[in-house]
């Protein structure tokens, strides 16, 4: 039990450092706010474009390409997050599961190589 | 009080407001924002709970990786911010008696759930201990997950070409 009391207090530390990440941009933008004066006119609110003429919203329909590769990272994220455990137990499991981890990530592979050949990772 | 269960209405209260802003937002930015308060307060209950190793996963896949998804998702949609409509008060009375029902139903079903003393070692080598389970008990489905994984890319892979090769034969 009493170490478990440690393991908690040592979160106090991090909900600190969560609360100062929080509360300091907060503080400089409110402090911002009081401090700068205050004259919307049109041309300052519209869209930032290098100093061309803005012609649409910033807010477009993206190109699906940018989704896929979203998606192959959240994949990817996946399979990172079943190695951890994976490797810290690894010296008590043995040569088994060394083959079980071969298996799961060869058939992601299979799926990488799949995108690869549908010419996904492409940039054209 | 003790300070646990101080941290927990913190947590769960941060994780509700999310929730809530989320839904009666109308800046689509705003809306994902309110959902990484209401994923990271999540991690912080998981914490609370002694489950390190979820808490870090929750961070890792759902604060990062499911809101770039999200993002996407509604970035790939047509957004008009001006077509909002006006909710009726029938509605509102619906969703109020919607609401207190499900508080009564859950307030039932959990007032007398007891859990055993609970296994207080579960912080020493936790990811430890959720290694030796997942590859020596549950293996079947560790190896499932995998495919489900392999379908998901493989299915959007898919569809995404699908969308592509038209927009060729519509180039040519």
């Amino acid at each position: 039990m009493d170490l478990y009391n440690v393991y908690q207090n040592n979160y106090l530390i991090v909900a600190v450092f969560l609360l100062l990440g929080i509360l300091l941009p907060v503080g400089a933008l409110t402090a911002g706010r009081l401090l700068r004066p205050n004259r919307p006119t049109k041309e300052k609110a519209t869209t930032y474009e290098s100093g061309i003429e803005p012609f649409q919203q910033s807010w477009i329909q993206f190109n699906v390409r940018y989704y896929l590769f979203a998606l192959l990272f959240v994949i990817f994220d996946v399979e990172t997050v079943f190695l951890y455990p994976w490797a810290v137990a690894y010296d008590e499991l043995g040569l088994f599961a060394l083959i079980e981890m071969a298996i799961f990530v060869l058939l992601l592979t299979l799926g990488l190589v799949y995108a690869w050949k549908k010419k996904v990772l492409k940039w054209n | 009080m003790t300070g646990e269960m101080i941290a927990f209405f913190i947590l769960a209260l941060v994780a509700i407001c999310g929730g809530v802003f989320m839904i009666h937002s109308e800046n689509v930015v705003h809306m994902v924002v309110s959902l990484i308060f209401t994923f990271l307060s999540i991690a912080g209950i998981y914490i609370l709970l002694s489950a390190e190793f979820v808490a870090v996963v929750q961070v890792l896949i759902y604060s990062g990786a499911i809101t770039i998804i999200m993002l996407f998702g509604i970035m790939l949609t047509k957004h008009d911010p001006k077509s909002e409509k006006r909710i009726a008060k029938s509605r509102i009375l619906a969703v109020g008696t919607g609401v207190v029902a499900f508080f009564i139903i859950m307030f039932l079903a959990i007032n007398k759930l007891s859990f055993k003393q609970q296994d207080v070692e579960l912080y020493v080598h936790n990811v430890k201990k959720i290694g030796i389970e997942l590859y020596s008990k549950y293996v079947i489905p560790f190896e499932l997950t995998s495919i489900l994984l392999l379908v998901a890319l493989i299915g959007a892979v898919v569809l995404a070409k699908k969308d592509e090769s038209e927009e060729m034969n519509e180039h040519e």
